[in-house]
């Protein structure tokens, strides 16, 4: 399957949207899950373990997605990081991009946009 | 509440006539909900299955619960769960068609699915129905703050019913809210809007009550109240704010900032220097409280 051995790693402090998320990735193989559930512990578990694909949450304690986001991407320009959040206003999505992001989804979650969000990366791996 | 909506939708199909429809709706009232068109409603058994145990009922004399947790079909805790909670009204006049013969189990499975997907759409914008509640709440909440109520809590107020028939189910009745001084909190979850407009919102309910708030949330029937429970109360808080905030920007072009949500673990809430509303949610699985602290301007 497409995402068998790929490493993923979701952000998010709500354990509920990060087992939503796994539920969906789950139907397109057996990737190896990395978890954070603030974005400072996102940023340490991205320079041990360089995931394939970040999921982060923008509104998170201890460090928020957008700055998770501007870290990891200062330590390695090539991460591929995709914002899921409830907060989709025009401002958080700009600052989302600038931050380096490459995708933003708006919850409540979709499975189609998940899908089209791993195919987009994993096709022809 | 959708009753009337889904027999317009049948009419609207041909699926019945105007009389036809008339009588059922006579019906509907004296009728009472059969646990098979309930777990078909539910997704846990298809029509064929429902069929099979209606036929091993002629043949035995159990009930239908008993005979589909036998054949694997049901869980006892699905059955225990499907009995409590009745499902939403257009399910009963459904139930009245298949019952007089007009269509058979599978074609309600067929339109329960179809109209369900095409409401789901409808749940975006405001419902006349839903207008019309949210339009009482605004007047009783006029009698609590006796002040005109601003933009932004008009628009947090609709945005609120609208996810609770969204998210949760249209089987609600808001209580009238009134000004709150102290709250003795059950399960209390809170989050906090900054910006042009200031308000921190609590969700509180009883631990039994917020297995079943979960349970509709998530669409997985939970058992205990556990960190997916817990997290689905929190969720539901900070999916409401965040559209919030994105409404609120798209419509007044107004940035507005959330914080992330926070169990209270104070037993006591005691509040002094700010307006707060208590509005209570009822639920049939029981009752929600809302707690709207609000910082006014000025």
């Amino acid at each position: 399957m497409i995402l068998d051995n790929a490493k993923i790693l979701i952000g998010d402090d709500s354990i509920l949207a990060r087992k939503q998320l796994k539920d969906i990735i789950l139907g397109y193989g057996e990737p190896i899950f990395y978890e954070a559930s603030n974005g400072q512990d996102a940023v340490d578990i991205y320079k041990k373990e360089k995931p394939d694909l970040v999921f982060l949450d923008i509104v998170m304690p201890v460090k928020d997605g957008n700055a998770a986001t501007r870290e990891i991407m200062e330590y390695d320009s090539d991460a591929e990081i995709v914002i899921v959040s409830s907060v989709g206003t025009q401002s958080q999505l700009k600052a989302a991009i600038e931050a380096g992001a490459k995708d933003f989804i708006q919850k409540p979650l979709n499975a189609d946009l998940i899908l089209h969000v791993i195919y987009t990366r994993f096709e022809g791996r | 509440m959708y009753a009337q909506f889904f027999g317009n939708y049948l009419l609207s199909r041909k699926v019945i006539t105007s009389e036809q429809l008339i009588l059922a709706m006579k019906q509907k009232s004296i009728d009472h909900m059969k646990l098979g068109t309930l777990a078909i409603h539910a997704g846990y058994m298809t029509a064929n299955e429902v069929d099979q145990i209606v036929i091993q009922q002629t043949h035995q004399d159990k009930r239908f619960g008993e005979l589909a947790v036998k054949e694997g079909y049901l869980t006892q805790s699905q059955v225990t769960a499907l009995v409590k909670d009745q499902g939403p009204d257009f399910l009963l006049l459904g139930q009245v068609f298949v019952d007089q013969g007009i269509i058979d189990n599978e074609r309600l499975q067929e339109l329960i699915i179809d109209y369900q997907s095409e409401n789901e759409l409808d749940d975006y914008s405001i419902s006349e129905e839903t207008e019309e509640n949210v339009q009482h709440l605004i007047e009783n909440f006029l009698i609590a703050t006796e002040r005109p109520l601003s933009p932004f809590e008009v628009s947090f107020l609709q945005l609120l019913f609208n996810n609770l028939v969204r998210f949760i189910g249209d089987d609600f009745t808001p209580i009238y809210p009134y000004p709150c001084n102290e709250y003795p909190t059950n399960y209390c979850v809170s989050q906090q809007i900054h910006g042009e407009f200031n308000i921190k919102i609590y969700i509180d309910m009883s631990e039994e009550t917020a297995i079943s708030f979960a349970s509709r949330y998530v669409g997985e029937t939970f058992e205990e109240f556990d960190e997916y429970v817990q997290s689905s109360v929190d969720d539901f808080l900070n999916l409401h704010n965040g559209l919030f905030n994105v409404n609120i920007s798209n419509e007044r072009s107004v940035e507005l900032l959330l914080d992330p949500p926070y169990t209270e673990d104070n037993p006591l809430l005691i509040f002094n220097d700010t307006e707060t509303y208590l509005l209570p949610v009822v639920f049939p699985f029981g009752m929600i409280n809302f707690i709207l602290e609000i910082t006014v301007p000025g």
